[in-house]
């Protein structure tokens, strides 16, 4: 009894001074810290104003979850949306991808079961933030593969603060892109783990997590394009082994399979060219695996000849199927999006509603900066000890840095996918750097070590990096190191500018990446604040105010906004999936009223919405966007509208008396300015000054004959315009008539009195008609 | 009475006569001149105009096909190499048209040269190059029928554009497909193989992990430093201050960039990178640890100055940034 005493209390000891123990619960609290440190950064905008959904598209998310959760899955994905692209609606199942909802309705739907009543929109609002802990997990365990557990710590807490992913998973931006990087790091984490073990667990694993990618997000065929890639590079460089063999099958072939389960991706894994790569990397595995298998039963010389013929044949054969696949139409050619990826130039000329969307242009080096801050300098050297020290899955990252940089420099949207890769080697750059100097190398001063050791420490927890655990592991046998000053010097200098990274990553979220966009706010001289919540209102105004079934004609990007804070319904919206129906909306903006008039009838349209900016200076508003509405609408109808006459002889987009009639009579500009004319903002500026504009406006007393102001907001923000019913007894309009004469015409009428046409005449003492004549010469023969 | 009569109808049948034959003129003069047209043009797809051909054939009323006229000043004295440019992107639309199924004589590309016509130059106020006219086949230029190049620009589609807009005839442009890029490409490869081919015997150098590494980092520095959006953009290379005359190296606004810049900042990021190179070299250095220590404080060095340095490229852009590190 004694003795088993004893030896349990030797294994407490032994395991309360292991050093694997203190790891692990070290490793444990820092990933803890990570997770909260980056849920607490995202929730400027909760604090601020209040747990809302921002932004468009969320709104969306947000209004599909919330049919999900009370509908039920199979009903929302037979859903048709009726008040969505009036009159055609949108077939909302099987357009989206329905990982978003589906798991913020599971969580909804578990913590009902606990009796924990939580609203769908609190769940909606935080899913984001949660996630990017859990994303901070996955990249922890991504780097631990690559490189060590320590790199592992920093990137965790690289990717918990760095702004590039905090611009995607702020508290209510609830989109997509908050899931998908999870589910993208974890499937490249489990897709390492599979190469290096060659096990078909991680592989399976990997496709299911790959599965749950393609249910979240379009940015799914990054995968499927990078993982063939890292194989079909693995066989160039000549190390090709069972288990990448292994690995890679089981990924395509359960990934393929999974992948096309999701309705919005259907056939086009096995259709579309951007999945082909994959397919291809497929085939040529296997006959590489299958060469490698005929080698050992045929001579050198028989080899050879045999391979130069297979080889042949094999490459006429798939030349010649995909050509005629995609000739036969089997095959789609690349898409818009994915083709001005690789030509740059193809959107700008083709393309204008991709054009104009802010997220499709390409990247400076400010933003690179500015998203990625000392990462984006510390990135290439994580990059060239991979490529110094390669193995398999180095390999693999090497190839994502490169290929995430080149998508990131064309398109600011897909900095998100070079995030992480960047906090994974700017991770092993500074844990290397930190292993060399912290290493305490002076056998005489290790006391002092080890008490700078435990102030770095302090620091670095506050600075969330940290990991020191193989510093004491092994003592340097040289005694000529660097010497304890430069070394100190050097982790000092190396700290601060990591203080600094921190310190730029909270300044970066809170003052460009936590306005919810819905509810702006304006600051006065004293740092007072005023809330202008002039979108809500509006939207409030139209659910309480309009018909039921109203239809309401807006620009598409408040289309998501008007549906789900509205509640009615829309001719386009944020889902721009029908360019010549935008076109439309956009000749109407573009046109005089009149034909403008026309265009709505035909689209019973109730009510107009527009944005305007001019009284409080906000700069996102119509008139501003105008241009890109007159050029979608050019692109569709060439005859009607022109750029050109949007412009100044000069070239130049003004709104005040200098700028085209055609512009200063067009349906938008009628429609933000209306009785702006008359309102004097403040005693220095005249009449309809324009604060976003800075000028005065050009035309300003004008009456609409087809519409009528039905409701503008306190700051004019959004102004609302009811289409008039026709008009029960049309006005005479003669446009054609020269005015000279219908002058003379009034003139004429103005001197007689009044005259009927055709009047039968009576003359006195007379029967007017033909026999009565008759009988009145009858009459007069008599006499 | 008789007399007064047989005078009227004689004078009637002159006049009726003299119509007639002014018509037949007119007719034929129009006949004439676009079968003269036609005639040049099957030799060339532009036609050289000079000032009296340019007065009877495009100015003169009677007219039934469009002109479009290139105003420019082509003299390798007068060094206008942006009338350069266009004349070719003008070379390009007329090729286009002429060897198009729609050819017809209802459209005709001309061009006028400074230095053989400087009296239209001077007849129709013009004092700069090139400029694009559409005469239209009824009535006289209006407004828009003067290409603004300075919106539009010269590029052959959007010519032809333009055509489309006052003509009503669609050219479509047909570029000769531009093989430079492709013989590049090919030399690139022939020079790639030559080399393998010439080295068979010694393929170690493609196991040479710097070299590769090397490669890697230059497409990331490129990428990161914004070189995809010059391509894009095309911004100037560097700005000059009309006022002061002073050069400006890097672009005001966070918004955009200019080429020297993006190598600035490459510069930059390579020499934080090569410093930190430097820090973790310094240990594996053999060597007496004085040497040592001075590679790695100089490797610190370049860290800290071009970060701080880069940090103060990003401030003097991004407006009410707050942070700074060493230098302001």
């Amino acid at each position: 009894m004694a003795d088993t005493d004893l030896v349990v209390r030797q294994d407490i000891r032994s395991a309360m001074w292991n050093p694997g123990g203190w790891k692990s619960l070290l490793t444990f609290f820092i990933l803890a810290l990570a997770w909260l440190a980056g849920f607490s950064a995202r929730l400027f905008a909760v604090i601020r104003f209040e747990s809302i959904i921002h932004e468009f598209d969320p709104w969306f998310n947000y209004r599909a979850t919330h049919y999900m959760v009370e509908n039920g899955f199979y009903n929302f994905l037979n859903w048709f949306d009726d008040r969505a692209w009036y009159p055609l609606g949108r077939i909302v199942g099987g357009t989206v991808y329905p990982g978003l909802m589906v798991t913020s309705g599971s969580i909804h739907w578990f913590l009902n079961l606990l009796h924990i009543p939580v609203h769908i929109r609190d769940i909606c609002v935080f899913l984001a933030p949660i996630f990017s802990g859990m994303t901070s997990m996955s990249v922890f365990l991504f780097t631990k593969e690559i490189w060590n557990p320590g790199a592992g710590l920093f990137a965790a807490c690289f990717i918990a603060i760095v702004p590039g992913y905090i611009s995607r998973s702020v508290a209510g931006s609830y989109d997509n892109e908050g899931i998908a990087i999870f589910a993208l790091m974890f499937t490249y984490y489990l897709w390492i783990k599979a190469v290096k073990t060659g096990q078909v667990f991680w592989s399976i694993c990997s496709a299911l997590s790959y599965f749950y990618m393609v249910s979240a997000w379009g940015g799914y065929v990054f995968i499927i394009n990078l993982v063939p890639l890292h194989v079909f590079v693995l066989l160039l460089m000549g190390r090709y082994s069972q288990r990448i063999y292994t690995s890679y099958t089981c990924f395509y072939i359960v990934g393929l399979v999974l992948s096309m389960q999701i309705p919005f991706v259907g056939f086009q894994p096995i259709r579309t060219s951007e999945h082909m790569a994959a397919a291809g990397v497929f085939a040529l595995l296997n006959a590489y695996a299958f060469l490698r298998y005929i080698q050992n039963f045929l001579t050198k010389a028989e080899f050879r000849y045999f391979f130069i013929a297979a080889v042949t044949c094999a490459a006429a054969i798939v030349f010649v199927a995909v050509v005629g696949l995609t000739w036969a139409g089997y095959i789609a050619p690349w898409s818009g999006r994915f083709y001005s990826l690789w030509d740059t130039g193809y959107a700008k000329i083709h393309i204008p509603i991709i054009a104009s969307v802010s997220e499709h242009q390409p990247t400076t080096w400010v933003s690179f900066f500015f998203d990625l801050h000392i990462l984006v300098c510390a990135f290439p050297v994580g990059a060239w000890y991979c490529i110094k020290n390669v193995n398999d899955e180095r390999v693999f990252v090497v190839l994502y840095a490169i290929f995430a940089s080149y998508f990131a420099g064309v398109m600011v949207r897909l900095m998100l996918t070079l995030t992480p890769v960047v906090c994974v080697l700017a991770a092993i750059a500074f844990s290397k750097t930190f292993e060399v100097y912290l290493k305490d190398d002076s056998p005489k001063s290790s006391q002092k070590g080890g008490d700078e050791n435990g102030d770095n420490k302090n620091d670095r927890l506050y600075d969330k990096v940290g990991n020191k655990k193989k510093i004491r592991d092994d003592k340097p046998k040289d005694d000529e190191g660097l010497g304890i000053n430069v070394k100190s010097i050097i982790i000092v200098a190396l700290l601060m500018m990591l203080m600094l990274f921190a310190v730029h990553c909270t300044w970066v979220t809170s003052s460009a990446y936590s306005s919810p966009s819905i509810v702006l706010a304006s600051y006065g001289q004293g740092g007072s604040r005023t809330i202008l919540d002039d979108f809500r209102e509006a939207y409030y105004w139209l659910r309480q105010n309009t018909h039921d079934k109203a239809r309401i004609m807006s620009w598409w990007d408040y289309g998501y906004q008007i549906a789900g804070m509205g509640n009615r319904t829309t001719l386009v919206d944020n889902n721009t999936w029908n360019n010549s129906h935008i076109a439309l909306v956009g000749k109407a903006m573009s046109s005089n009223e009149s034909a403008a008039y026309e265009i709505m009838r035909t689209l019973d349209v109730n009510y107009v919405l527009v944005i305007f900016g001019g009284v409080i200076g906000y700069s996102g508003d119509d008139i501003n966007k105008f241009l890109w509405m007159v050029r979608i609408a050019e692109g569709e109808h060439p005859k009607d509208i022109r750029e050109v006459d949007y412009f100044t002889p000069q070239g130049e987009f003004r709104v005040d008396s200098a700028g085209s009639k055609t512009l200063l009579n067009c349906l938008m500009y009628k429609l933000s300015y209306y009785r702006f004319g008359q309102l004097q903002l403040d005693f220095r500026s005249p009449a309809g000054f324009d604060r976003t504009r800075g000028v005065e406006i050009g035309n300003k007393n004008f009456d609409l004959t087809y519409l009528e102001e039905a409701y503008t907001t306190e700051h004019w923000l959004v102004r609302i315009y009811k289409v008039k019913d026709l008009e029960n007894r049309k006005k005479l309009i003669h446009p054609h008539k020269p005015i000279i004469k219908s002058k003379r015409k009034s003139l004429r009428g103005g001197k007689k009195t009044g005259v009927i046409r055709n009047k039968s005449k009576v003359v006195k003492g007379r029967k007017p008609k033909a026999g009565s004549a008759s009988s009145s010469r009858s009459s007069k023969s008599k006499k | 009475m008789a007399a007064y009569s047989l005078f009227t109808a004689l004078v009637g049948f002159l006049v009726i006569a003299y119509v007639c034959a002014q018509t037949k003129k007119k007719e034929d003069s129009l006949g004439d001149k676009v079968h003269q047209l036609m005639e040049w043009n099957n030799k060339k797809s532009i036609i050289r105009l000079k000032g009296d051909k340019f007065r009877q054939y495009v100015k003169s009323p009677p007219r039934n096909y469009s002109v479009i006229v290139m105003l420019t000043a082509l003299q390798p004295q007068r060094g206008c190499s942006v009338c350069k440019q266009a004349n070719d992107e003008y070379q390009i639309l007329a090729n286009s048209w002429r060897y198009s199924q729609q050819y017809s004589n209802r459209l005709f590309f001309t061009l006028v040269d400074y230095d053989e016509a400087v009296d239209i130059f001077q007849s129709m106020k013009l004092n700069t190059a090139p400029v694009f006219m559409h005469f239209p086949a009824k009535g006289k230029p209006k407004k828009g029928d003067t290409l603004d190049i300075n919106r539009v620009g010269f590029a052959a589609e959007q010519l032809a554009k333009w055509v489309g807009e006052r003509t009503d005839i669609q050219v479509r442009v047909f570029r000769p497909p531009n093989y430079s890029g492709t013989v590049a490409l090919a030399l690139l490869f022939a020079m790639v193989g030559g080399l393998l081919y010439f080295k068979r015997n010694n393929l170690e150098f493609l196991y040479n992990k710097t070299s590769w590494g090397i490669v890697s980092l230059a497409i990331i520095f490129a990428m990161t430093s914004g070189q995809m959006w010059n391509h894009i953009r095309g911004p100037p290379v560097m700005h000059r201050n009309p006022n002061t005359g002073q050069m400006h190296y890097i672009h005001g606004s966070s918004q955009g960039q200019f080429i020297m810049e993006t190598y600035i900042v490459m510069l930059l990021n390579t020499s934080v990178v090569v410093g930190f190179i430097m820090l973790n070299e310094a240990q594996n250095m053999k060597g007496d640890p004085g040497k040592k220590r001075i590679l790695s404080l100089v490797g610190l060095g370049c860290v800290t100055i071009f970060f701080s340095l880069l940090l103060s490229v990003f401030r003097s852009k991004y407006q009410g940034y707050p942070y700074s590190f060493l230098f302001k």
